[in-house]
């Protein structure tokens, strides 16, 4: 999916690059003033691709935001999620915060899981990578609420947890796991 | 104010603009390398560095902005000497506090400074009040600079004019609205509100540190708060260099002044409201912010690339397409600028998609699109700007030299430098590492790779910077 937008990044940058050599070019050939035909009507038409374009965007991705994802199904398991500087601790059960314990977690393929993600003192970011180190989902770990993330996994494997919001100097080392079957 | 004393103040600037600017592209490689494990230097003294970097760019190209604007503004209103000073001051005194803080005291909490981490201190204790009253001093400057330049401005035009509202439905009213007035206007609104989002931020925090444990700040308002006053400022301060290309453009071109037309008029008016709404796409990860807010982000987001692509960079299209120009390295400067601008928008808009920020949010490729607008964007415009100012002032006006050679070193630095990003971004290497794990494979060379292209670039910001500075001593150092 990145490499993909990756791809799509650079196929537009091409061409606005090559638009602007030709608007460049057209410049520089000795002619007299010739300007433009027309450029309201260029500019109303080209305003008006922008919106259509955008606007499908729009209305293609707003569903897909993580928000919805899962939204009227009953979730198989319950994760609970503490972050800590610099530490990311998992359970199936509530973690208590005065004594916070984790537990190895292991999930199945295809069963529809909660991330119930907090932390107990600044802000982190729960970023969830597969075996490949591709993020395949995330959430932000934020002191005083609880982020609510649904996710299946479809690939058994390892999965880690990556901290992917500045928490302090030990931030690249903040690291967990568990597995999928 | 007095033109010799405009263009003493707006050399100073330009001076102190681009040393700090080569300082921080020193900490901006030394971050690379470290990353890319070509150096090695501690955690704590990476993300110092880091946050040094970061301030320190925004803020020296919010006022390199600032002076431009300021510069311009002479020539359609009278503006204040003093205001200008007493920034210059307010900026100077905020930056050896600011580096201070992070420098010898330590202070790493990141150039956003996300509540409540600049309160777990990992660093001397008076780091964080300095640090946050460093932070203060900018805002007290700026904010006295930003009045005192819409003041002036509405000393002459009243409050609909200088929005251009006179040009909705009338082709020529009687008093015509200059389209760099207008920008002006619309970016300093914004800059202003922005201030004022980080001023109650401050008292909030000021308030919390200095209670003693009785008072605790809520996490997402301070982080709504954050990002209102750290989006926004980052916006206007490209804005307010559009509004000098505006100004510059047409004008280094041997082309007519662009005039302010309904829908240049309208553009700029919409502008405003869309980019104060668009910072809500820095909260997309987070699930409890109201979801109506979050659509509100990515809806906001894209609008504002509407009237920037279909107005500012179709009216540069416009002026350029099939026109004999007068090529300088000014106009080029811009023109690049100009693409830099828009393809880092490209990379912006993809990010605000919610959808895709799920993927993409905290990855490199963050500092990779704001990158691309800052480093190729607006550094590009601000230098166009410095290099013309600095041979008009100076009534120097043979042609520039090496200009081809100048443009190609920043180019080539500049595209390796951010691409390094870009791709990083795509493996999903999180920004913010001083050092990545084991299994992030790409991530260490294209760090090194991205630090060498960085060399690059700065090699060419050196060759501006001599030409440059050498000129805008002469401004400051001359008697009569
Ligand atoms: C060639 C010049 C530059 C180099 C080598 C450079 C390098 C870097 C690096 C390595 C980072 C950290 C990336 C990470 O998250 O791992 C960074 C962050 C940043 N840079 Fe630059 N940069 C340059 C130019 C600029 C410019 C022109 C701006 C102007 C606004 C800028 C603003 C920032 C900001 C705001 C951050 C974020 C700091 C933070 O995360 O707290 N940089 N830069
Ligand atoms: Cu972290």
């Amino acid at each position: 999916m990145q490499q993909s937008l990756l791809s799509l990044f650079l196929i537009l940058s091409g061409i606005i690059i090559l638009v602007f050599i030709l608007v460049y070019l057209s410049s520089i050939q000795s002619q007299p003033q010739q300007g433009m035909k027309n450029p309201l009507q260029k500019r109303f038409w080209f305003i008006t691709i922008m919106v259509v374009v955008l606007g499908m965007f729009f209305f293609i991705t707003i569903p897909k935001s993580p928000y919805y994802l899962y939204a009227n199904e009953q979730p198989a398991r319950i994760v609970h999620t503490v972050s800590s500087q610099f530490v990311f601790l998992m359970s199936n059960q509530d973690i208590d915060p005065a004594q916070p314990m984790g537990e190895n977690i292991e999930l199945n393929t295809n069963e529809l899981v909660e991330f119930r993600v907090t932390s107990l003192d600044v802000t982190h970011g729960f970023g969830i990578y597969n075996d490949k180190y591709e993020l395949v989902a995330q959430t932000q770990a934020m002191p005083g609420y609880v982020n609510k993330l649904r996710w299946k996994f479809s690939e058994p494997g390892k999965y880690y947890i990556l901290c992917l919001e500045y928490c302090g100097s030990g931030h690249q080392v903040m690291k967990s796991f568990f597995n999928v079957k | 104010m007095e033109t010799k004393k405009l263009n003493k103040i707006t050399a100073l600037w330009i001076v102190a603009i681009l040393v700090l600017f080569i300082l921080s592209i020193i900490l901006g490689i030394i971050m690379r390398l470290n990353q890319g494990e070509l150096i090695k230097i501690q955690p704590p003294t990476f993300y110092a560095d880091m946050t040094t970097h970061g301030v320190t760019m925004i803020g020296i190209w919010f006022v390199a902005g600032m002076a431009a604007v300021n510069y311009f503004m002479e020539r359609y209103v009278k503006t204040s000497y003093t205001a200008n000073m007493f920034a210059m001051v307010m900026t100077v005194i905020g930056v050896v506090m600011l580096w201070l803080s992070t420098l010898v005291g330590n202070f790493h909490a990141g150039w956003t400074f996300l509540y409540p981490l600049p309160f777990k201190i990992m660093w001397s204790t008076w780091a964080t009040p300095l640090f946050l009253w460093s932070i203060g001093v900018f805002g007290i400057g700026w904010f006295v600079w930003t009045i005192s330049l819409m003041a002036a401005m509405l000393k002459k035009y009243s409050m609909s004019q200088v929005l251009a509202w006179q040009h909705f439905g009338k082709k020529d009213p009687e008093v015509s609205t200059p389209p760099f007035v207008l920008i002006s206007m619309i970016s300093l609104i914004g800059v202003l509100t922005c201030l004022i989002a980080a001023v109650i931020l401050l008292i909030l925090l000021f308030a919390e540190y200095y209670s003693g444990g009785t008072f605790k700040n809520d996490a997402l308002l301070i982080k709504n708060l954050t990002y209102f006053f750290g989006h926004t400022i980052a916006n206007e301060m490209l804005y307010l260099g559009l509004a000098v290309i505006y100004e510059l453009f047409p004008e280094v071109s041997g082309r007519p002044k662009l005039k302010t037309t309904w829908y240049v008029a309208l553009a700029w008016n919409l502008t405003l409201f869309f980019v104060l709404a668009a910072f809500f796409h820095h909260l997309y990860m987070d699930f409890v912010q109201p979801e109506g807010l979050q659509i509100i982000g990515q809806l906001a987001s894209y609008l504002a690339s509407l009237p920037s692509s279909g107005v500012t960079v179709f009216s540069i299209i416009v002026v350029v397409f099939r026109n004999k120009i007068n090529w300088s390295l000014t106009n080029s400067l811009f023109f690049i600028g100009i693409v830099g601008w828009v393809v880092g928008g490209v990379g912006a808009v993809i990010d605000a998609t919610i959808s895709n920020n799920f993927i993409l949010h905290n990855t490199l490729w963050v500092p990779a699109h704001f990158h691309t607008y800052n480093a190729m964007g607006n550094v590009l415009f601000s230098l166009g700007f410095f290099h013309w100012f600095s041979k008009y002032a100076t009534n120097h006006s043979l042609p520039d030299k090496y200009s081809f050679v100048k443009l190609a070193i920043l180019i080539i630095g500049g595209v390796g430098f951010l691409l390094a990003f870009y791709i990083a971004g795509a493996d999903s290497v999180p920004r913010r590492y001083s050092t990545y794990p084991k299994g992030l494979e790409s991530a260490k060379t294209l760090a090194a790779v991205g630090g060498v292209f960085a060399i690059v670039y700065l090699t060419g910001i050196l060759s501006f910077f001599v030409n440059i500075s050498k000129r805008c001593l002469n401004v400051l150092f001359q008697r009569s």
